[in-house]
C-alpha cells in the first residue's frame, strides 16, 4: 500500500503547479484550468485521507466538488465569453475597471 | 376590575399614534387624518377621566417603568406619576385637545387650508407630548417633553411657513423659550448633583431630601457647591428652574413671544398657546411645590414677577386692535395670576384658575377663530361690530368665556381669581415682595375687565363697520359644538370650588377641588395641599373682621373693581359706533402698543451680546467642529492611501490572497510550535 504521505505530495505538487499558472499566465483560459488544477489537488487530499481512515465521507464530499467544479466552469466560460465580447481579447490584465 | 392604571402609557401613546398615521397616511386619509386624531384625543379623553375616576377611588401610581440609563450615583429614568394634581391635567388637556381637534375641521378643513396632514401630526404630537410631561414622575423626564412641547409649538406657529409673519414668529417663540429652558436644564443638573434623583415623589424623591436637608432637621447630607448654605443653594436650583417655567408660562421677561405665536392657526392659539403648553410651566412649579414652598425667598420672586406680569400684559392688552392679541395678552396676564397664586402658597387656587382659565381662554380663543372664519381671516376688531345678531352661538359662548375672564360672578373666572387674590391677600403682611405682588394683582382686576369687554363690544356690539360684518360667513357644527361645550364649562367650572359660599354659609364639604388636591379621596403622601401648608414659610392671617369678612371684602373689591373696569368699557366702547379712544392716551398708547419696547430692548441685548456668541461660534466651528472634522479627514486621507492596492489587476489580487495564506500558515505554523 502507498503511504498517504506521496498523496499528499502529489496534491501539494498539483495545488503549486494550479497556483503558479494563476500567478503569472495572463490568459483566463489558463486560468480557468490552473483553478481546476487547485481544486483537485484538494480532491486527491479528500480521497487519500478518506481511504486511509476507512471513511466514505472524504469520497463522496470529492463527488460534491466534483459537481462543483463543472458548474465553476460553467460560470467561468460565460465571464470569459463575456470579457471577449467586451474587450476583443481575454487577457486578465487589460480590464482594470473595477478599482477605485 | 382592571387597573386604570396599567393603561395610563396609552394615554400619552394614542395621540403618538394619531401623529404617525397623519404624518405617514394622512394624506390618503379624509380630511387630511382629522378623524384619527379626534379618535385619539377622545381616546385619551375617557382614559384620563378612568384614570382619574381611579384616583377618586382612593387610587394612586407612582412607577418608573423604563431605566434608559443608570450609574452608581443616579439612574435616569422614565415613569409615571398620577395623583390629584396630574389625573385633573390630563383629563383638562385632553378634553380641550378634543375639542381643538373637532374645531379645527371647521377652521382649517372648511376653510380649505393645504398641508392638513402636517397640522393634524403636529397637533397629535403636542397632545402626546404635554400628557407625557403631565404624567412625567421625575424632572428629567418632565424636561425633555417640556422640550417637545416647544417643539411642536414651534411646527404649529410655523405652519403657514410660506408667509413671512410665521416662521419668525416661530423662530422667536422657540428661541425665547429656549433661552429660559438653559436655566431649567442647568436647574436638572443641578438636582441630580445635589439629590442624586430627579423624581417628583416619594420617600427618596427631592422635594423629600431637601426637607429632610434643611436645618431644623438636618439628617439628609446633600451636596452644594462651594460649601454654600443649603438653603441658600436651594432657592437657587428653584430659580433655575423657574427660568424654564418663565419662558413657557410667557411670564416676565420672556413673555415677548406668546403675542407673536399668534401668528399660528386659532386653533393651534388656543391648545397650545392658553390651555395647556403655556399651562406647563405653573404646572411645573405646580409639580415640585413641595421643592418651592421650602424656599421663601423663591415663593416671593414666584408671588412677584407673577403678579407684576399680570399688570404688565393688562395694560398692553388694553390698546390692542387685533382679537387674538388682546387674548395673548390676557393669556400672560392670567398666567402671571397663577403665579401669583402660587408664590402666595396658594397651590390649590392656582391650580383651580389653571383649570378654569384652559376652559375659558380655550373657549375664548376658538369663539376668536370662529369670528376670524366669518370675517374671512379679518382680525382686526375695528372692522367687526354688530356680529351679536349675526352669530349668536359664537356670541353668547364668547361672551360666558368673557364673563368669566372679567372674574364676574358667578362665572368661572371669579371664583378662582377671587380665591388667588385672596391667598395673596392673607398671606401678605410681613411679606413686601408678596405684598407688591397682591396690589398689582388686584390692580390688573379692573384692567382685565376693562379690554375684555372692549373687545366683546368692538368685536360684537354696536353697528357692523364693514361690508364683512354685516353678511359673515356662517359657522357650522363644528365650530359651534366645541364653543358649546367650553361655553358650558366657562360657567360652572367654578362651582368645583366654592370656598367663599363654603366660608360664609359654613357650608362644609363643598370645596371639592381643595379636598381633591388634598388626598381626600387617594393620592400620594407628601404631595398633598395641606403637606404643602405644612412646610410652607407663610402663615395667614385674616385682614378684617375675621375670615368672613376677609373672604367677603375680598370678593366685594375684586368684583367691585371688575365691574368697574366693565362699566367703563361700556361706557366708552358701548355705543352704536364706538370712537378710538385709546388715541387720546397719545404717547402713552404708543409705548403700550408697542409693548413697552421690550422686543427693541431684546434686540438690542442680543446685538450686545454678539461677541460672546462669536466667541461661542469660534470656539463651536473650531474646537467641537474642528475635532470631529479632524477625524473625518484622518479616515479619509488614509482611505485615500490604502485605495491605491486596489489595482482592478486580478493577478495581483491572486497573488495577495496567496501571500496572506503563505503568512498565516506561518503565523499559526510558528505559533502551533512546529518549528520548535
Amino acid at each position: 500500500m502507498v503511504p498517504p504521505q506521496w498523496y499528499l505530495f502529489l496534491a501539494a505538487a498539483v495545488f503549486c503547479i494550479g497556483l503558479f499558472g494563476i500567478l503569472t499566465r495572463r490568459d483566463a483560459l489558463y486560468f480557468l484550468m490552473s483553478v481546476e488544477l487547485m481544486m483537485n489537488a484538494a480532491n486527491i487530499n479528500f480521497v487519500a485521507f478518506a481511504f486511509y481512515y476507512g471513511d466514505l465521507t472524504g469520497q463522496v464530499f470529492a463527488l460534491f466538488v466534483i459537481a462543483l467544479a463543472a458548474a465553476e466552469v460553467a460560470i467561468g466560460i460565460g465571464i470569459i465569453l463575456v470579457l471577449y465580447r467586451n474587450f476583443g481579447e481575454i487577457d486578465v490584465t487589460v480590464p482594470t475597471e473595477m478599482r477605485w | 376590575m382592571v387597573n386604570a392604571f396599567a393603561y395610563v402609557p396609552a394615554v400619552v401613546l394614542l395621540p403618538f399614534f394619531s401623529f404617525l398615521i397623519a404624518l405617514g397616511a394622512g394624506r390618503y386619509l379624509p380630511k387630511g387624518g382629522a378623524f384619527g386624531g379626534i379618535t385619539a384625543t377622545a381616546g385619551s379623553l375617557l382614559l384620563s377621566l378612568w384614570v382619574a375616576a381611579a384616583v377618586a377611588g382612593g387610587g394612586e401610581y407612582n412607577e418608573t417603568i423604563y431605566t434608559w440609563a443608570g450609574g452608581e450615583q443616579f439612574e435616569l429614568t422614565f415613569g409615571l406619576l398620577i395623583d390629584p394634581l396630574s389625573a385633573l391635567m390630563l383629563v383638562i388637556v385632553s378634553l380641550v385637545a378634543v375639542l381643538v381637534h373637532v374645531f379645527s375641521l371647521g377652521y382649517m378643513n372648511d376653510e380649505g387650508e393645504t398641508g392638513l396632514p402636517r397640522y393634524y401630526a403636529g397637533l397629535g404630537l403636542f397632545t402626546a407630548s404635554m400628557l407625557g410631561f403631565v404624567v412625567a414622575d421625575n424632572l428629567l423626564m418632565a424636561f425633555m417633553f417640556f422640550e417637545l412641547v416647544g417643539l411642536c409649538s414651534y411646527l404649529l406657529i410655523g405652519f403657514h411657513f410660506r408667509e413671512p409673519g410665521p416662521p419668525s414668529a416661530a423662530k422667536k417663540a422657540f428661541l425665547v423659550t429656549r433661552f429660559g429652558d438653559y436655566f431649567f436644564l442647568v436647574g436638572v443638573v443641578a438636582v441630580f448633583a445635589t439629590f442624586g434623583t430627579a423624581a417628583f415623589a416619594g420617600e427618596g424623591s427631592f422635594p423629600a431630601l431637601a426637607a429632610a436637608a434643611l436645618p431644623p432637621d438636618g439628617s439628609v447630607d446633600v451636596w452644594t457647591p462651594g460649601g454654600l448654605d443649603v438653603g441658600t443653594w436651594f432657592t437657587v436650583i428653584g430659580l433655575l428652574v423657574l427660568g424654564g417655567v418663565i419662558g413657557k408660562s410667557a411670564q416676565f421677561p420672556l413673555h415677548t413671544w406668546l403675542p407673536d405665536a399668534m401668528e399660528g392657526p386659532t386653533p393651534v392659539s388656543a391648545l397650545i398657546h392658553a390651555a395647556t403648553m403655556v399651562a406647563a410651566g405653573v404646572y411645573l412649579v405646580a409639580r415640585m411645590y413641595g421643592f418651592y414652598t421650602l424656599s421663601p425667598t423663591a415663593l416671593a420672586v414666584i408671588a412677584f414677577i407673577g403678579g407684576f406680569t399680570a399688570l404688565f400684559a393688562a395694560t398692553m392688552g388694553v390698546v390692542k386692535d387685533e382679537l387674538k392679541q388682546v387674548l395673548a395678552y390676557s393669556t400672560i396676564s392670567q398666567y402671571g395670576y397663577m403665579m401669583l397664586a402660587l408664590g402666595a402658597g396658594g397651590y390649590v387656587a392656582a391650580v383651580f384658575h389653571l383649570t378654569t382659565h384652559a376652559f375659558f381662554k380655550a373657549l375664548l380663543f376658538l369663539g376668536a377663530g370662529s369670528v376670524i372664519i366669518a370675517m374671512h381671516h379679518n382680525e382686526d376688531m375695528w372692522d367687526m361690530g354688530g356680529l351679536k345678531s349675526r352669530m349668536p352661538v359664537t356670541y353668547y359662548t364668547f361672551l360666558a368665556g368673557s364673563l368669566a375672564l372679567a372674574g364676574i360672578f358667578p362665572f368661572a373666572g371669579f371664583w378662582s381669581k377671587d380665591e388667588i387674590l385672596y391667598e395673596a391677600l392673607v398671606h401678605a403682611p410681613g411679606e413686601p415682595l408678596l405684598f407688591g405682588g397682591y396690589l398689582m394683582g388686584l390692580l390688573a382686576v379692573p384692567v382685565t375687565a376693562f379690554y375684555t369687554f372692549r373687545m366683546v363690544f368692538l368685536t360684537f356690539h354696536g353697528e357692523p363697520r364693514t361690508e364683512t360684518a354685516r353678511d359673515p360667513e356662517p359657522v357650522r357644527w363644528n365650530v359651534k359644538g366645541p364653543l358649546t361645550v367650553l361655553g358650558s364649562l366657562a360657567v360652572v367650572t367654578g362651582l368645583i370650588n366654592m370656598v367663599p359660599v363654603k366660608t360664609v354659609f359654613e357650608l362644609k364639604g363643598i370645596d371639592y377641588l381643595h379636598r381633591w388636591l388634598n388626598n381626600e379621596w387617594g393620592g400620594i403622601e407628601g404631595l398633598s395641599s395641606h403637606h404643602y401648608a405644612d412646610i410652607g414659610p407663610y402663615s395667614s392671617q385674616p385682614i378684617v373682621g375675621g375670615e368672613v369678612g376677609t373672604v367677603l371684602a375680598g370678593a366685594a373689591v375684586s368684583l367691585g373693581l371688575a365691574l368697574a373696569g366693565l362699566g367703563l368699557a361700556w361706557q366708552l366702547y358701548g355705543g352704536a359706533s364706538p370712537a378710538e379712544h385709546t388715541a387720546k392716551l397719545g404717547g402713552i398708547k404708543d409705548v403700550l402698543y408697542n409693548n413697552y419696547y421690550l422686543d427693541e430692548l431684546q434686540v438690542w441685548l442680543a446685538y450686545r451680546t454678539e461677541d460672546v456668541a462669536g466667541v461661542a461660534d469660534v470656539f463651536d466651528q473650531g474646537i467641537i467642529d474642528g475635532v470631529v472634522n479632524g477625524v473625518s479627514s484622518v479616515s479619509l486621507a488614509g482611505g485615500g492611501r490604502i485605495r491605491l492596492i486596489q489595482t482592478g489587476l486580478v493577478s495581483q489580487y491572486a497573488g495577495m490572497i496567496t501571500l496572506g495564506l503563505i503568512a498565516l500558515l506561518v503565523i499559526l505554523s510558528v505559533g502551533g510550535g512546529w518549528f520548535l
